[in-house]
């Protein structure tokens, strides 16, 4: 089995965390196209090489990301997630009252 | 807090652990706390205090224990005069008893010491979500209801260490987890807070995990205890053995 | 026991305990500690088994438990290996694979048919007409035997323990044992393991020296500083029988299966020597010289009277010397070389006067009875040649010592290639991961001093990699020069029958024809012959048939290569995987009273749950009494399992209007609101209801199996949306009840008095918090089942006193129990869909009519782009109502088929028999053609009947929603 180091909890069984995908930056949602948009939701990368994936420690349901080789199955490193995202995302409202 | 013995079935009282069925069959002698009742002990004192040494299983579902969450939560800890352990995943006992660990950068989990009567707790038990709303210096303080949320266990005893390792895949033993390390981790399946916090010299581990799965925990590890002789203990032979140093 | 040599030969047995057992049927006498080969052995009984094809007669072959020759049946164990085997006291043993007698075996008759059963057979034969290996098989399956399960047998407890060292050396040998010591410094915890019952390897039977003095000496001095060493631990009779990702070991002991991981591991885990390949090798008398030398130095069994060594290699002539010291007769040594190098243990053969045939070969064997008789030796004239003539030596023993294959199989496992130098007829293992070492003859290094230092190389590299130790990179040893591997041990034969797989039968000619039908790659020769796919996965015969495919295919044996090697490396009891295995289960603080209620449980996830209260046979009927209590009374219903989630903070509101498909900032205090839970696709993936207790403070219910899902997407979501809100799942904090029916009121009003339950006061889809029964609680004005009700939520430990509070409230008011399947009805009823059931990964809220229940006025949530795509185009099918009208028509089930003539054009999701309606009704996907009330629709219900139904508006009961606003 392999390890995965959790940033918060240290190297543990890999069977103590849950996949989230791979990281993808999410378009603007009101502005994309349709096709951009499907693209997004719908159609994974896949790489061979060092993909960013999420991962949650279910323990501690703690969410991080990890930088791993899809060739080698090799984690280069984990990192927290306030690593890439440090500050409050905001839609802006198109019309509508914020019912 | 009482300390009045009592054989009463625990089930007069309206607040009950998941477990009292089984004391009950085991024929425990409960103590109350507050609305609760507790595992004084099952049988002859002596014996159990000698059984919990080597390997016990104790129920402390009925202390008290509580938890805070969020951005704000050391802050105001510290400003209640809490001391908090530098990292996540410690914990440090404080003046009065109660044990304070930390789960995250920003999650704090209280529990009492083994007489419930930590000061510390008992102040903050009755503290409900309003009192905590927005007013500086709690703001972004969450409170969680680790009470209810989650069953308390405590696994004492010099073979502690070596059950723990046919249930779970974190390496216990003592020179590898110390004194008040947290482990949050998988349990016979289920998640679980392990907290190292020795009785005097006797090795004892405190095993948080959520309530409703109580019961099957208990079970999983009275069965892997049974390799080292491993049995149910009450209360007081913790405090004995706590007294001990 | 006539072939017991004199102490002190047989360091595993116990002379002091004699212990009597059978096989065949026939009593058997051997010592403590024997194996049941050797004790057989030591009473003349060498044949052990039968071959899985031919019925050929088989005895051991290795004696260490690495060949299925000596697969045999014990009462409670099929296939167990007679050469590991210990014996135990009246323990019955029998042998398998044969018809008739062990001695006489009919089916042995099938070797003269052989010619019939050619390479490829089962492939050939049973591929076509389609369906004729169904009537094969059985016949098949009986001829080829195996051992006999015992069902009724009961099941052993079986277990499993993890363990953490910083250094795990797998074998036991010389390099394994100077590893572990050398890796045992200060701190560095070392665990010594190694599957046979002692440590030494290989020092506890071969010989090194001409003297014979060595091996003891050298095991001696390394397992005395090894059982002084605290920081080694040692795991004998204990198999690594797998290597898995960053050094996780499984390792089989006993009836436990600990799992370890190993900061380093070091594999010491040595080589296998190999048979040659001529005419009759496979018969009883014909082993390795190693497993000679284990009868008698392990087992001081004395493998034969006269006896003839084929060899390739200095350890042919050790195995000479050791025969001779035991008092075996030595008629010759046919060593295949020309002109072998000079040794000391050539010279001691030749001082001893041993008959030492150079360049010759065995070209066969022959047999007397079961056993081996005779040899028949030539002259080699070119490669895998012999010249015509012959002489025929007689023995009774036969000792192969060609050479050796690494025992590659962990290494390979952790990624390791293994090539082979047909120069040199070395192996090499390349492209191992970090924290993997091999060393000693696994790394071909085969003299012992080598081996020792290989062992303390391999150690320092891993106490360096750890950080125990510091210094530089350590160097590789030097190379040796001589391989102990033969390179053509191969000698084919007019007559065949000689075999390269002895678990499948396979010969020369099978390997050979499997190349020339077309299977040129050693996967696709293994596949197509079989070679390698028996209980001894290849490890007396991957050599020896990647050589045969190199050379009938022009390659080399590297460019050959062999198969690959998958765990485990030994098959395993199914116990070791299925034993204490975790199956959690969660309960409700109610669950008791549940059962002391009648109820039958269910589990839903892995939470119990009532699903009626009764006897089973009366099942429905308690069903439709539980749901007309509710309809005309009240009823209490268990809802703990509901997911909880706390959402604080001064984003609240904002976060659960980007989480949920309604609008959530503007909900007033006091109320709840329906949340429809869609992702980014625009699925309907959950539901609930968020209640708001302050401007700052949701509380948003989920779905029982959701709800961990629900959370970990909200965090997930709010790690990167960085709100100031905080999320913590209170699933299992609180207990609740809903308590439903016309009646409600009046009961909860007796254990509530602290507010005010009017309808004025607490209308439908508010919030208040509250004593009940004096339990500080959460109230709920919900309508799911349709009727006047409030769910309570209260803290986990206080569930079973409101449930008793309740109960006795409404004892006069006749309150019942009802379970998840009444209140599934009740729902269905209403026309409420559960998501999961009556939706599917497809599912949006335009389908499931539930668009109502999405807010487009908000800048964001996060199905929203998806839905109004969605929303602009044409559905393809609607979930609508359906009503049965014909009583005597069965009741369509989950699943069943909506046809149109026919073409499949929907399924149904819930159907019930609505005790309210008098009727069956149900919810179904149809075509959108069929939608609009009143339209008819043909479902294909149970036993093919079709069934027809009239689409109705939603819901069935009480349209006006009056019953629930009471």
């Amino acid at each position: 089995m392999k390890l995965l180091t959790c940033p918060l909890n240290g190297p543990r069984n890999i069977s103590e965390f849950t996949y989230g995908g791979e990281y993808h930056p999410m378009p603007d949602p009101n502005k994309t196209d349709p096709r951009q948009w499907a693209e997004h939701v719908f159609f994974h990368d896949n790489e061979a090489g060092i993909v960013t994936e999420w991962w949650c420690h279910s323990a501690s349901s703690f969410w991080f990301l990890a930088e791993r080789n899809t060739i080698t199955d090799q984690v280069i490193r984990t990192f927290e997630a306030s690593e890439l995202f440090n500050q409050r995302v905001d839609f802006a409202a198109e019309s509508g009252d914020n019912s | 807090m009482t300390h009045v013995n009592s054989s009463q079935p625990a089930m007069q009282n309206q607040r009950r652990s998941p477990l009292y069925r089984r004391h009950t069959e085991l024929k425990a002698e409960f103590e109350s706390l507050g609305d609760a009742s507790l595992v004084s002990r099952y049988g002859e004192l002596a014996a159990e205090i000698e059984s919990a040494a080597q390997l016990g299983l104790a129920d402390l579902s009925a202390l008290p224990r509580i938890g805070f969450k969020g951005a704000g939560a050391p802050q105001w800890a510290i400003s209640q005069g809490i001391k908090l352990p530098e990292s996540p995943n410690h914990s440090v006992v404080q003046d009065d008893g109660a044990l304070v660990g930390k789960l995250s950068h920003q999650e704090l989990l209280i529990l009492s010491d083994l007489a419930g009567s930590s000061a510390l707790v008992n102040s903050l038990e009755p503290v409900q979500i309003e009192s905590l709303k927005q007013s500086e210096p709690a703001a972004q303080t969450y409170h969680l209801p680790r009470a209810h949320s989650h069953s308390c266990l405590a696994v004492t005893g010099t073979a502690a260490a070596e059950m723990f390792s046919k249930v779970c895949g974190v390496d216990l033993r003592s020179h590898k987890f110390a004194q008040g390390q947290i482990a949050q981790t998988s349990l016979a399946k289920i998640n679980a807070v392990i907290v190292r916090h020795d009785l005097a010299e006797t090795p004892c581990f405190y095993v948080l995990s959520d309530i409703s799965t109580v019961e099957f925990l208990w079970d999983c590890l009275l069965d892997a205890m049974q390799e080292y002789a491993g049995v149910p203990v009450g209360v007081a032979a913790l405090r004995s053995l706590a007294a001990r140093g | 026991m006539k072939n017991r040599l004199p102490a002190p030969y047989g360091q595993l047995i116990d002379r002091e305990q004699q212990i009597d057992f059978s096989f065949e049927k026939k009593s058997y006498s051997g010592f403590a500690g024997d194996s049941i080969a050797s004790a057989l052995a030591a009473n003349d009984q060498w044949l052990l088994s039968r071959s899985f094809k031919y019925h050929r007669p088989r005895g051991a072959l290795t004696m260490a438990g690495q060949d299925a020759n000596t697969l045999v049946q014990l009462p409670s164990n099929p296939n167990a290996l007679a050469d590991r085997e210990t014996i135990s006291q009246d323990l019955a043993v029998m042998a398998q694979n044969y018809s008739g007698s062990l001695n006489h075996d009919r089916g042995a008759l099938l070797g003269l048919f052989s010619r019939f059963l050619p390479v490829g057979f089962y492939y050939k034969a049973f591929f076509k007409p389609r369906g004729i290996w169904e009537k094969w098989a059985p016949l098949i399956r009986k001829k080829a035997g195996l051992g006999v399960i015992d069902q009724q047998l009961e099941p052993e407890y079986y277990d499993k323990q993890y363990k953490f060292y910083d250094v795990v050396v797998v074998g036991a040998g010389p390099t394994g044992m100077q590893a572990a010591l050398t890796a045992a410094v200060d701190g560095c915890e070392v665990l010594l393991v190694d599957e046979n019952p002692s440590l030494g390897g290989s020092l506890n039977y071969a010989r090194f020296d001409a003297e014979g003095t060595v091996a003891s000496e050298t095991k001696e001095r390394l397992i005395a500083t090894i059982k002084a060493n605290k920081n080694i631990s040692c795991m004998t009779n204990s198999l690594v029988n797998g290597w898995f990702g960053d050094n996780w070991l499984p390792i089989i002991s006993g009836k436990r299966l600990y799992k370890v991981r190993a900061k380093q591991t070091i594999l010491c885990t040595g080589a296998l020597e190999q048979q040659a390949v001529f005419h009759n090798n496979d018969l009883p008398g014909v082993m390795m010289s190693s497993a000679a030398q284990r009868l008698m130095h392990l087992y001081a069994v004395r493998p034969g009277k006269a006896s003839v060594i084929v060899t390739g290699n200095n350890d042919g002539y050790a195995n000479a010397l050791d025969l001779m010291d035991a008092g075996v007769e030595v008629k010759a040594i046919v060593d295949l070389r020309d002109q072998p190098p000079e040794t000391s243990l050539t010279k001691a053969a030749k001082l001893r006067g041993i008959q030492i045939k150079l360049g010759y070969a065995v070209y066969a064997a022959k047999k007397k009875g079961n056993h081996l008789s005779a040899v028949e030796i030539r002259k080699i004239s070119a490669h895998g040649l012999c010249e015509h003539q012959y002489q025929t030596i007689a023995c009774d023993l036969l000792c192969m010592a060609i050479g050796y294959t690494p025992t590659y199989q962990l290494a390979c496992q952790a990624g390791g290639q293994l090539s082979y130098d047909d120069q040199s007829s070395m192996f090499t293992l390349k492209n191992l991961p970090d924290g993997l070492q091999v060393a000693g003859s696994v790394n071909s290094y085969w003299e012992l001093s080598n081996c020792l230092e290989e062992g303390a190389r391999a150690a320092r590299a891993a106490t360096h990699a750890l950080g125990f130790t510091q210094g530089d990179a350590e160097q590789p040893i030097p190379r040796e020069n001589q391989s102990p591997n033969h390179s053509w041990p191969i000698f084919s034969h007019p007559k065949g029958k000689e075999f390269v797989d002895f678990d499948e039968d396979l010969t020369i000619a099978d390997i050979i024809n499997a190349t020339s039908d077309g299977y040129e790659h050693i996967q696709l020769v293994k596949r197509y012959s079989t070679c390698g796919m028996g209980p001894s996965q290849g490890r007396h015969s991957a050599l020896a048939a990647a050589r045969l495919v190199a050379a009938a295919t022009n390659r080399t044996v590297a460019e050959t290569g062999v198969t690959t090697a998958r765990p485990p490396f030994a098959p395993e009891h199914l116990g070791h995987s299925a034993g204490r295995s975790f199956y959690p289960a969660r309960r409700s603080n109610m669950h008791y009273r549940h059962l002391e209620a009648g109820a039958e449980m269910l589990q839903a996830g892995a939470w119990y749950r009532p699903a009626f209260y009764g006897r089973s046979e009366e099942r429905d009927q308690c069903i439709n009494n539980e749901v007309n209590n509710v309809r005309n009374n009240v009823g209490l219903v268990d809802v703990s399992t509901l997911g909880g989630l706390e959402v604080r903070g001064p984003d609240a509101g904002e976060f659960l209007n980007r989480i949920y498909t309604f609008g959530f900032v503007k909900q007033p205090l006091g109320k709840a609101r329906y949340a429809l839970l869609t992702n980014e696709a625009g699925v309907v993936i959950d539901d609930g209801v968020a209640c708001r207790f302050a401007e700052d403070h949701y509380y948003v219910t989920a779905t029982t199996g959701g709800v961990d899902r629900v959370y970990q997407s909200m965090l997930k979501w709010n790690a990167q949306w960085r709100l100031d809100v905080d999320i913590a799942n209170v699933t299992s904090a609180y207990c609740g009840v809903n308590i439903a029916g016309p009646k409600a009121r009046q009961v909860l009003s007796k254990v509530c008095d602290a507010i005010d339950l009017s309808n004025e006061a607490f209308p439908y889809m508010a919030v208040r918090q509250a004593e009940v029964a004096g339990i500080q609680a959460r109230l709920i004005r919900v309508g799911f089942v349709g009727e006047l009700g409030y769910e309570v939520h209260v803290p986990q430990q206080y569930g079973e006193a409101l449930w008793d509070a309740l109960m006795a409230a409404g004892k006069e008011d006749n309150i019942q129990p009802f379970g998840i399947e009444a209140q599934r009805v009740l729902r269905l009823e209403k026309g409420h869909i559960i998501i999961g059931q009556d939706t599917d990964a497809m599912s949006n809220p335009t389908e499931v009519q539930m668009g109502w229940a999405v807010s487009r006025n908000k800048p964001f949530f996060v199905g929203g782009r998806t839905i109004s795509e969605l929303e602009n185009k044409t559905i393809n099918r609607s979930l609508v109502g359906f009503v049965v009208h014909d009583p005597k028509a069965p009741i369509p089930k989950e699943s069943h088929l909506v046809l149109d003539g026919q073409q499949m054009s929907g399924r149904v999701t819930s159907c019930n028999y609505s005790p309210t309606l008098g009727k069956a009704i149900g919810l179904a996907y149809v075509e959108p053609s069929k939608a609009a009330p009143g339209s008819q629709i043909s479902i294909k219900s149970t036993a093919g009947v079709l069934v027809s139904a009239e689409v109705v508006a939603l819901p069935f009961y009480d349209p006006q929603a009056a019953r629930q606003e009471l």
